[in-house]
């Protein structure tokens, strides 16, 4: 039942644009308190995945994307859609997610448990080298200005100093502000940077949207859709999957390599951008598989992939769970619940969506001018409920102008949630890797984990620099001839 | 993105001079026993030095037609919007979450939105009871009851 709320939200997060699935679960976080933390956490993830689905039939049909996931589902669902091909774009959006979800979760139990034993073995180095190398991949991966997403990386780092300091307890940044001594919550900063900014920019210019009037029939794709695209799904599911296994990966950043891929591979690249078919079912795939490999970091080493898994993570906690390789023993029912619900959920969302796309579009209909004002009320109740306190809400406003300003000065908002995430810990295994080795910087590159995790940071931060300097490069010769 | 990174860029280097005078009152430590300041002021040492980064690439970068950072058309929505908001957010304990809630949405919906005032309090009313159903009584939230209290709703 849980599991159908889940996914039933999340396809309605997903269809609703201005609303991600981080917002959403953190506006049903605390009505969750009160049930078993299994029902609860069923619930949550539902919505993730869910929200994978329900995003796709914004960019068919309406152009435009419900969640950061679908963007580039936009480019050639919507064209399927105008030349009256809405259906197969659905159907097969609505199928290479099942494929995906499915093949994720099949990983999530195989590769699960034995990275669980594994993570056993990781010390504070380890874990500090892991985190190192997840902000740097995302800020990498970021499709604006690698210097920029490390300066919001670092905004977020010093965000999670906010509060008290965890090792020798004094307060730091808080000025006498009461609500800072806790620090800063992600939920209120997460709805703040991509709820109530979204809504900002929208007001600024209003959105345009033509939903398509005529009826959507044929949801299944001829057997020539398929034969084009079981390619493009396969490559699109294994990708996501290991994006999203890696802190920093996750949906957005595989959906926009799945596209890139399959328009590397494709015999006819030229069709990108003017209606096929693997343009959709490659990065609908890949999003989804991301989204179910996210659970593997989380649920195996307690690292959020991303700021929704944060959320997720934040709700572990809530009631009184640690993420991390010690979950499967101590909460085996978690862990497998979890796990046994995807499989469900995956397969109600097949049965689900299809039907419901006439009632997506309903939903669709609904003008901004009333959809804006329910969205905002959605983060207010939402960031009010996480401690009932109002101060949340004001963190969440002020982190709504941050995100605006960052839009408008084309800074990323992901970098600076995963640092604030992975902020305590980062600092916390720094410092005890210092303490263990008297001071010593060695003790991460004397691990040979953590060392392989540094040689991945250190290309990270290379590769651009390199093709910085070549693209200069071919510049400079292109110019010489002048 | 020129005259936008100059002033980002001059933005964070302050906040990163800022950033680092903190974490060195707070205190660095050393090495064998890391202070509470260790992390962020390196974090912002290596913030400033980027920011300048940021600064100096504005030079170097090609230079198309710059338009305006903000649009001027609906910047006073905006502004009214946010104001409602922390107003909002501010008053929502004392008020209770019943008679804001009207308050704010007949604000956006009349004066923002300048919908007919039957529709405005017709789809408040709608939307403030609806919500109180969902999340105080239904998700169980502790919604604040302020000035309505004594209602014991």
């Amino acid at each position: 039942m849980y599991c159908f709320f889940g996914v039933l939200i999340g396809t309605l997060v997903g269809v609703l644009p201005g609303l991600g699935p981080a917002s959403a679960m953190a506006i049903l976080l605390p009505a969750t308190f009160k049930v078993e933390p299994v029902s609860s956490f069923i619930m949550l993830a539902g919505i993730y995945y869910g929200a994978m689905y329900g995003g796709s039939t914004t960019s068919i049909l309406v152009n435009i994307p419900g969640e950061a996931a679908s963007v580039v589902t936009c480019l050639d669902g919507h064209q399927m859609a105008l030349k009256g091909r809405a259906g197969p774009a659905l159907g097969m959006a609505a199928f290479s997610s099942f494929i995906a979800g499915t093949f994720a979760v099949i990983g999530l139990t195989l590769v699960g448990p034995p990275l669980a034993g594994m993570a056993l073995k990781f010390g504070p180095p380890e874990y500090f080298s892991m985190m190192v190398v997840g902000i740097l991949l995302l800020t990498y991966l970021s499709s604006g200005s690698m210097i920029k997403a490390l300066i919001m990386a670092g905004f977020g780092l010093i965000l999670s100093g906010v509060g008290m300091d965890t090792i020798g307890g004094e307060f730091r940044f808080t000025y006498g502000i009461r609500r800072l001594l806790d620090g800063i919550g992600i939920v209120p900063t997460v709805m703040g940077l991509f709820g109530i900014s979204e809504v900002l920019m929208n007001l600024e210019t209003e959105i345009r949207r033509d939903i398509l009037t005529n009826r959507v029939k044929n949801l299944l794709p001829t057997l020539k859709d398929w034969a084009d695209s079981i390619g493009s799904v396969i490559r699109g599911t294994i990708l996501g999957f290991f994006l999203g296994i890696i802190p920093g990966g996750g949906a957005v950043i595989a959906s926009f390599a799945s596209y890139a891929i399959e328009k590397k591979v494709a015999k006819h690249p030229e069709e990108f951008g003017k209606g096929a078919i693997q343009g959709v079912a490659g990065p609908e795939a890949a999003n989804n598989a991301a989204a179910g490999g996210a659970f593997i970091p989380l649920l195996t080493l307690g690292i959020p992939a991303n700021p929704v898994v944060a959320v997720l993570l934040g709700a572990l906690i809530i009631h009184g769970l640690q993420p991390g390789p010690m979950l499967l023993s101590k909460a085996p029912d978690v862990f497998w619940g979890t796990i046994v619900s995807m499989y469900i959920g995956n397969g109600m969302l097949l049965v689900l969506n299809l039907p419901l796309i006439p009632l997506w579009v309903q939903v669709l209909k609904v003008p901004y001018y009333l959809l804006y004002p329910l969205i905002i009320l959605f983060c207010l109740v939402g960031s009010y409920s996480i401690e009932n306190n109002s101060g949340d809400v004001v963190i969440m406003l002020v982190f709504g102008i941050v995100g605006y300003l960052m839009k408008k000065f084309r800074y990323e908002g992901a970098p600076l949630v995963l640092a604030l995430v992975l902020g305590k810990m980062f600092e916390t295994t720094l410092r005890q890797s210092l303490i263990l080795s008297r001071g010593d910087f060695s003790i991460f590159v004397s691990r040979p984990i953590s060392l392989a995790f540094l040689i991945v940071a250190v290309l990270l931060l290379i590769t651009p620099i390199i093709t910085q300097r070549k693209k200069l490069s071919t510049l400079e010769e292109q110019q010489e001839p002048n | 993105m020129g005259r936008a990174d100059r002033i980002s860029g001059i933005f964070w280097l302050l906040f990163s001079a800022f950033i680092s005078i903190e974490s060195y009152r707070l205190g660095l430590g050393n090495l064998h026993q890391p202070g509470p300041g260790f992390i962020f002021f390196w974090t912002a040492i290596a913030m400033g030095t980027l920011s300048i980064a940021v600064f100096i690439r504005t030079w170097f970068g090609k230079r198309t037609g710059e338009g305006p950072i903000f649009g001027k058309e609906n910047i006073l929505k905006i502004i009214l919007v946010l104001l409602s908001l922390f107003l909002y957010a501010f008053f929502m304990e004392a008020l209770g979450f019943i008679p804001i809630t009207l308050l704010l949405f007949i604000f956006l919906l009349g004066m923002i939105e300048k919908r007919r005032w039957v529709f405005t309090i017709f789809v408040s009313v709608a939307v403030t009871g609806i919500s109180y159903l969902v999340f105080e009584i239904w998700l169980k939230s502790q919604l604040p009851k302020g000035i309505l209290g004594f209602l014991r709703i």
